[in-house]
């Protein structure tokens, strides 16, 4: 209904035509020049994995490749050596997914029906625990790293993906309820109500009233966890090792300055492919992300 | 049987609770602790008093770091919104690809702070980025070394942290833009307000509660910044550009002050209640006024 | 409830594969150490160690945690605090002793007995090797912290000689300077501020090193020598370029390899790095000990060490004690330095063998030679003297001079001074 009401207002109707037409110059011109800021670092990665060495040493990282090679990319793929094994990205690859897939599942399910219960349901002390969860958001990683450290060893799971997939999930809830719930308290009560009458229970509501009003927001919290959990190194550093980290844990060391000698070229293709999934999460969820907040997932 | 069917929603949330309230509380209560501990290298239970906060205090390098949280904070909370609500209204204006230019400004949000420092700082500095570019291309005395520069470094890090958020500022007011009402839009059109004007006295205001919303989610991650930093200028030059949670792990684990580092993080923990109570005050007051609206 | 019954079933499944492994025939050694050699050379040198202790019959893994030194600090104690402590972890200077503190070290002290790594090892490692006079650490090698790499086209260009005193070293930076060259090439950080600090105080006042930088005495923070050292700092600080701000050490060394400046105070991993890259010793750069007032030769020691950990499974034990002979063998000892440009812990290796460069050869020699002159001292930049908390203190303050023109020596030595009193 909104955007019905939107289409009809056109901000440029106003003012004659040349002066329309000055505008969307200055429009198109604006734009323009954020989107060339906004894509050159990654031109820059991109046209960086393509040069070699000796060039990138002599005239740093901006400058237009005089020879191009794709070899670096193959070679950040099989065999470059990350933490003294030289199986390049690959084997990280699935550590990552097996992550962030099933942590961001579990902690986007988990959180639409507490947002469900916070929104709907409410009760005496709702709005504590909703402050409680809504402060888990802030907390710093570092300073959660030891008391994980002691559940993880309690648990058994020091060292696992499945740790990993504990602690995010867990983190995470605070997000995805955050998220759903102030997305599910703009649903009108009266639905609920209305259900209620009719002698509907609390699931068959989820399912029959909650649900199919949820995609808007479960892209959100979906892209939101993903990225997130997918981009995270320190508890992947410090929680796992070797073959089980996560790439990006394994990748962290490209932004230090270690002190052997560097592969600018191999490490930016790395660097690259180990963002390709959130990148291709936003390139094709973006659409959705944006509709998914236009309908009220912030409010 | 009946009790179970009325207490399903508590029966659900109370594994989550109980996760929750674990997680947030008890990880919090055993921070403060800590912090008036006697560890050192490993975690230890006796108590030691308030020494190091005292200590922490004396620290330089602390008190940069937190003036830079709030410095950042403000900036870079500002900074965001400000960028993401010009790129909503330009895109608002029926661009043409509105798609094209959503995604371009919305994907630095899929690129992980390490990565984004990495890349910028490589833009920033004078040895490899755009100050040698210039050189190369002739301009002997061009200069562009913020980066190296201890009055100006802080501003590369906000720049930084501006150019990954705005994007999401931009979804989110964009959004919010497309919720508002037209027929309030129209009537101020129809009382010969200019586009700016309209925007800034009419259509900005309503959806305002946005902006809080954005600004909440954005000091989560000017408050946890750690990664960015680490990646763009590793605090320096000297201490200028460090954050607290630099402080905070390189306390506790670097330096095997396990209590100071606690202190440290009970301290961000502070400056986070200084910004949130007012929040949330102000989220339960509006709470209130709407209701009686309704009722 | 629940917990406890998960925490027996696993204590359960541990007891079951535990007797398994000791039943089993053929039980084998293993290990995983936990080190941040990460990348390039430093991660091929600590390959080579894998493969001996492979080809030695044991089951070789390791944790390598790049970037930040806190991100392996961060992984030893979260393992430890998980109950899960490494086998071996690679630590130094005081930290070993620190560590040693908590009861968890396992004790070497039979196999140092049966291989005599008393009598070999070179007597200033012994102490940090053996905190309360047991070994918990096995020294991988000894790094030299004070060489002065000098750029030999600039040298015979201006047809100056390497500098032997700071006074010396000031003039030549002065007509490096004139001739329209950057003097020193640096990158700033908090560890290459003070490894150059470590130099310049040690050369003006050996005494004043001692008692500052391995002593933490306040009193000699405060006193003229030291106001007097951040000074000649600040002095080099005007010999650097511009951009040392996020150089990495290998830029700037590669500046003086290049001819671009004259000299790069830098440790010996710097050989191994040049070597590395094509540069040739003696006609692309020269090392020389870092410039002394008091006409000897300076030694700044820095050594690498692997501590172990008190482990229950058998084959882990066992793992510990064929790594620690491994480390402390000849053959590992001259491979390993040989590819990090440092020089083997032993005293007993002959370097004129095996491929060393004549600056590690040097190295040797300074050594024993400081040795007899006592003026051997550990080096406070690379934590070998004082606690982490007192050397992150320091470094603050060092780095923050570097970097801040507005702070006078005068102030600097009052917030060195300060500084570490805060963190007694």
């Amino acid at each position: 209904m909104a955007e019905a009401a939107h289409i009809e207002f056109n901000p440029l109707a106003t003012g004659s035509r040349r002066r329309q037409l000055t505008s969307k110059t200055i429009i198109y011109l604006c734009l323009t020049g954020f989107a060339l800021m906004y894509l050159l670092p990654v031109v820059i990665i991109f046209l960086n994995t393509l040069r070699p060495l000796d060039a990138i040493v002599r005239e740093g990282f901006i400058a237009w490749p005089e020879s191009v090679t794709f070899s670096h990319w193959a070679e950040a793929w099989g065999s470059f050596c990350i933490g003294g094994t030289c199986e390049g990205v690959s084997r990280f690859y699935q550590n990552s997914l097996m992550m962030a897939v099933p942590a961001t599942i579990l902690s986007t399910a988990i959180g639409l029906v507490n947002g469900y219960i916070l929104s709907k349901w409410r009760f005496k002390g709702a709005n504590f625990i909703f402050g409680v969860v809504t402060l888990g958001v802030f907390l710093p990683a570092q300073m959660t790293l030891l008391p994980w450290a002691f559940v993880l060893g309690n648990l058994g799971l020091s060292n696992t993906i499945s740790g990993l997939v504990l602690i995010h999930t867990i983190q995470g809830l605070s997000f995805t309820t955050l998220f759903c719930r102030n997305y599910f308290i703009n649903i009108p009560d009266d639905l609920i109500k209305a259900a209620r009458i009719d002698g509907a229970g609390f699931w068959r509501i989820f399912r029959r009233i909650i649900l199919p009003l949820s995609p808007p927001i479960l892209i959100v919290t979906v892209i939101w966890q993903f990225t997130g959990i997918w981009n995270e190194f320190l508890f992947g550093t410090v929680f796992t090792s070797g073959a089980n980290q996560p790439i990006t844990s394994a990748i962290v060391a490209f932004s230090g300055s270690g002190t052997g000698e560097r592969h600018y070229n191999v490490e930016a293709a790395a660097v690259l492919m180990s963002a390709i999934p959130p990148l291709i999460i936003y390139l094709v969820g973006g659409k959705y992300f944006v509709r998914g907040l236009t309908q009220g997932a912030v409010k | 049987m009946r009790w179970l069917t009325d207490h399903t929603p508590q029966l659900v949330l109370i594994p989550t609770i109980a996760v929750t309230i674990a997680y947030v509380i008890l990880f919090s209560v055993w921070t403060l602790w800590m912090s008036v501990s006697n560890s050192t290298l490993l975690p230890d239970t006796t108590y030691a008093g308030f020494g190091e906060y005292v200590r922490l205090w004396t620290s330089r390098r602390w008190t940069v770091a937190y003036q830079n949280l709030f410095l950042f904070g403000s900036l870079y909370v500002i900074g965001s919104l400000v960028v993401g609500t010009l790129l909503a209204i330009l895109i608002d204006q029926r661009v043409k690809f509105e798609s094209v230019w959503r995604t371009i400004f919305l994907y630095p949000l899929a690129i992980s702070f390490i990565v984004t420092g990495t890349v910028w700082r490589w833009i920033f500095h004078p040895q490899t980025g755009v100050e040698l570019a210039l050189h190369d291309l002739g301009w002997i005395s061009a200069r562009f070394d913020w980066i190296t520069d201890r009055d100006f470094a802080l501003y590369v890090v906000v720049f930084t942290g501006i150019w990954h958020a705005s994007g999401f500022a931009m979804a989110l007011i964009l959004a919010g833009l497309r919720s508002v009402d037209g027929d309030l839009v129209k009537a101020a059109q129809i009382d010969g307000a200019s586009m700016p004007r309209t925007y800034r006295r009419v259509i900005l205001p309503t959806i305002w509660p946005i902006f809080l919303a954005v600004a909440v989610v954005l000091l989560q991650f000017a408050i946890k910044t750690y990664d960015l930093v680490v990646a763009l200028t590793q605090g320096g030059p000297g201490v200028a550009t460090t954050v607290p949670a630099i402080v905070v792990y390189d306390l506790m684990f670097q330096r095997g002050q396990i209590a100071q580092g606690a202190a440290a993080a009970v301290m961000i923990l502070v400056a986070l209640a200084l910004v949130l109570i007012p929040y949330a005050l102000y989220t339960g007051w509006r709470a209130r006024q709407q209701g009686d609206h309704h009722g | 409830m629940e917990k406890y019954r998960t925490t027996i079933r696993i204590s359960a499944i541990a007891a079951l594969a535990l007797g398994t492994s000791t039943a089993a025939l053929n039980a084998q050694p293993r290990t995983n150490m936990l080190h941040q050699w990460a990348q390039g050379s430093e991660a091929a040198a600590i390959a080579t160690l894998g493969e001996m202790f492979e080809a030695a019959g044991g089951v070789w893994e390791q944790t390598a945690i790049s970037g930040h030194t806190s991100n392996t600090l961060a992984k030893l104690r979260s393992d430890v605090v998980s109950g899960n402590a490494p086998a071996a972890v690679q630590l130094k200077g005081p930290e070993i002793a620190e560590w040693d503190e908590t009861g968890r070290t396992a004790n070497l002290d039979d196999l140092a007995a049966a291989e005599g790594w008393d009598a070999v090892v070179a007597p200033e490692l012994i102490s940090v090797m053996k905190p309360n006079g047991h070994w918990v650490a096995a020294p991988m090698n000894i790094h030299r912290v004070n060489w002065l790499y000098s750029s030999k086209a600039i040298l015979d260009e201006l047809g100056l000689a390497v500098p032997t005193t700071w006074a010396e070293f000031n003039a030549a930076c002065e007509t490096v300077i004139a001739a329209g060259k950057t003097c020193i090439a640096h990158g700033a950080a908090d560890w290459s501020d003070a490894t150059t600090f470590d130099s310049v105080v040690y050369g003006m006042d050996i005494d004043l090193y001692r008692a500052a930088f391995q002593e933490a005495d306040t009193e000699a923070m405060r006193s003229q020598g030291m106001i007097d050292a951040f000074a000649q700092l600040r002095r080099m600080v005007g010999y650097m370029d511009d951009g040392i701000n996020g150089r990495s050490w290998e830029q700037s060394m590669t500046m003086t390899m290049e001819g671009e400046a004259a000299f790069f105070l830098m440790g010996d991993w710097t050989v191994a790095s040049a070597n590395l890259a094509g540069y040739v010793e003696g006609v692309d750069y020269l090392c020389n000990q870092t410039p002394v007032d008091w006409g000897g030769t300076g030694y700044i020691l820095n050594a690498d060490s692997v501590v172990f950990f008190q482990q229950s499974d058998p084959e882990y034990v066992e793992g510990q004690q064929l790594l620690a002979q491994i480390i402390m063998s000849p053959e590992f000892q001259v491979t390993f330095n040989v590819a990090k440009g440092s020089i083997p812990s032993r005293t007993d290796v002959d370097l004129s063998v095996g491929g060393f460069t004549q600056c590690q050869q040097d190295s040797l020699r300074d050594l024993k030679a400081s040795v007899a002159e006592g003026t051997l001292v550990r080096s406070m930049a690379h934590n070998m003297t004082v606690l982490q908390k007192y050397r992150g203190a320091m470094m603050e303050v060092i780095t923050e001079f570097v970097a801040d023109d507005s702070v006078t020596p005068e102030e600097a030595a009052e917030r060195l001074a300060e500084a570490v009193e805060a963190q007694m």
